[in-house]
């Protein structure tokens, strides 16, 4: 173990993330990183904002480390002594009321690249005589969704004077022993690979073209509609199961529009991001990654019927967490920190046929931000538009903001049409019983 | 095993799955409230087929079975 404020040895998944991170700026517009959205009642002063961004940001030179490998080979965050004095802040002007009319600008700012590769936080300020809302851009390799939550409400109590606990230095090893603990960890995740490739998933067509950019439908739902939908899914999947009616609706409205959709392949397979933090005070777990995955696959007839599809959920999210799946792959992920970025990204296709899955899912429930206000102003709304790794390039992300849920669709430019989109919009409402059936 | 003996037992598994101190865990509070979600929800079944090798995923629990740790554990009492 190492404690220390310029080096930061890299997990196995932070790997994993740069991986993706590698693959995404090969194929599309940008890298692997999402982007915080927060709608605020009223107009914020742009000056004040920048100030204040800079009086946080400009101590945290964790902000503008850079991947290295040390003597060992071990891969680490190398942070240089002092940070950048002035964050990249852009501001527009424009004129909104909804968030869905910010949402083209939303999509630009979400597909913007990082000026250099020291740079891995980018804000985006939206500005007009009445209102305004700040978008935070984040690197993956640096901050998981999680995190970036965390993070602004600690700017947030960092301008109240409230800081967190945690010097700035990062505790971590390079986890070159345990060996057998490792491969063991390996072996389950292998036996699970081979069983998930078996049946080849049913996914989209992935665009080829190298300077697409991700597009984004926004699904936000007032109190009373995600009330309505928290006691669907209480009366068809039981008591805090949201997770897994989320998950059948979802693959029941994919299956809809697979059906319109030339495609083979038997099964629908769904990565599922969990947080495996086990708190969120200090400045240490805020950056890098701190998740897992768990791995859903249910055969194509299955979502023809949404009590079977729950109950297999509900199933293997138990049995994944009773055998520790999560912590198998973050243990057994390490291995393949010595693998460079390039290869590795082909072997994570190779067992799939390059279709790893379906689609992303990812449901934070109740944010981490835990102010309902950013500089004097109220915040009313706040919602994650992520850049999909792919394939499958298409996900679903939702989140719990002051008792009311928003579900974000984030697909490939080309992946579907506008009436498709409609069409799978149409059939999630339908389905949380929102609108009419 | 009396409900109070139970009831001590979830307290210390649950502030574990929570990263909370056992005081802090009411045991009178909605399962919700304290701040779990499906994921935290499932470690707790886990831990209860662990410990009490009682398998309760599939089982036809309602709300109320669950509304708080005091009733979880009176209604596991009633199953061992």
């Amino acid at each position: 173990m190492i404690i220390s404020k310029r080096k930061r040895y890299l997990s196995g998944l932070d790997w994993a993330i740069n991986t993706l991170d590698y693959a995404m700026k090969s194929a599309t517009c940008s890298g692997n990183m999402s982007q915080i959205v927060l709608l605020f009642d009223s107009r914020i002063d742009e000056e004040k904002l920048r100030a204040s961004l800079n009086q946080v940001v400009s101590q945290l030179p964790v902000l503008n480390g850079h991947v290295a490998r040390d003597l060992k080979l071990a891969p680490y965050w190398n942070i240089p002594a002092a940070a950048r004095k002035d964050v990249s802040l852009f501001v527009h002007t424009h004129d909104f009321l909804t968030a869905d009319e910010l949402l083209p600008l939303l999509t630009e700012s979400a597909n913007s690249a990082f000026q250099d590769d020291t740079d891995h936080i980018a804000f985006h300020f939206f500005t007009n005589a009445s209102r305004s809302a700040l978008a935070m851009i984040f690197d993956h390799r640096l901050l998981d969704a999680r995190g970036a939550e965390s993070f602004l409400f600690f700017l947030e109590r960092s301008l109240k004077g409230q800081l967190p606990s945690g010097d700035g230095a990062f505790t971590s090893s390079c986890e070159l022993t345990n060996w057998k603990r490792k491969f063991l960890a390996g072996k389950t995740i292998n036996r699970r690979v081979i069983a998930l490739s078996k049946s080849l998933p049913r996914s989209l067509q992935i665009p080829e073209n190298k300077k697409s950019r991700f597009l984004y439908r926004l699904l936000a739902f007032n109190e009373q509609e995600t009330a309505i939908i928290y006691d669907r899914a209480y009366q068809e999947a039981g008591y805090l199961m949201e997770s897994p009616f989320f998950l059948a609706v979802l693959t029941q409205s994919m299956h809809e529009l697979m059906l319109h959709k030339s495609g083979d392949g038997s099964s629908y397979v769904i990565p599922v991001t969990i947080d495996l933090r086990q708190g969120t005070d200090s400045l240490a777990e805020i950056f890098f990654n701190h998740f897992s995955f768990l791995f859903y696959q249910v055969p194509v007839h299955a979502a023809e019927n949404r009590k079977e599809l729950i109950d297999l959920f509900k199933q293997q999210m138990y049995d994944q967490i009773k055998t520790g799946f999560p912590r198998d792959l973050a243990e057994a992920s390490l291995l393949t920190r010595i693998v460079p970025l390039g290869v590795l990204g082909r072997l994570f296709s190779a067992p799939f046929k390059g279709k790893i899955a379906t689609f992303a899912f990812s449901h934070l429930g109740k944010s981490a931000y835990q102010s309902t206000g950013f500089l004097d102003s109220t915040i009313t709304d706040f919602f994650h538009m992520p850049r999909v790794p792919m394939p499958p390039g298409i996900g679903f992300f939702s989140n719990i903001y002051k008792g009311r849920l928003n579900l974000v669709i984030s697909y490939l430019e080309g992946m579907l049409t506008n009436t498709e989109m409609r069409m799978l919009e149409t059939a999630i409402r339908k389905r949380f019983g929102v609108v009419s059936e | 095993m009396t409900a109070q003996e139970i009831e001590q037992i979830l307290i210390k598994g649950i502030s574990t799955i929570t990263n909370t101190d056992q005081a802090s865990v009411d045991p009178e509070k909605p399962f919700h409230d304290l701040g779990i979600d499906s994921l935290g929800f499932v470690e707790i079944l886990v831990y209860i087929e662990k410990t009490f090798k009682l398998q309760l995923i599939a089982s036809d629990l309602t709300k109320k079975d669950f509304e708080t740790i005091r009733n979880l554990a009176q209604f596991i009492q009633r199953k061992l």
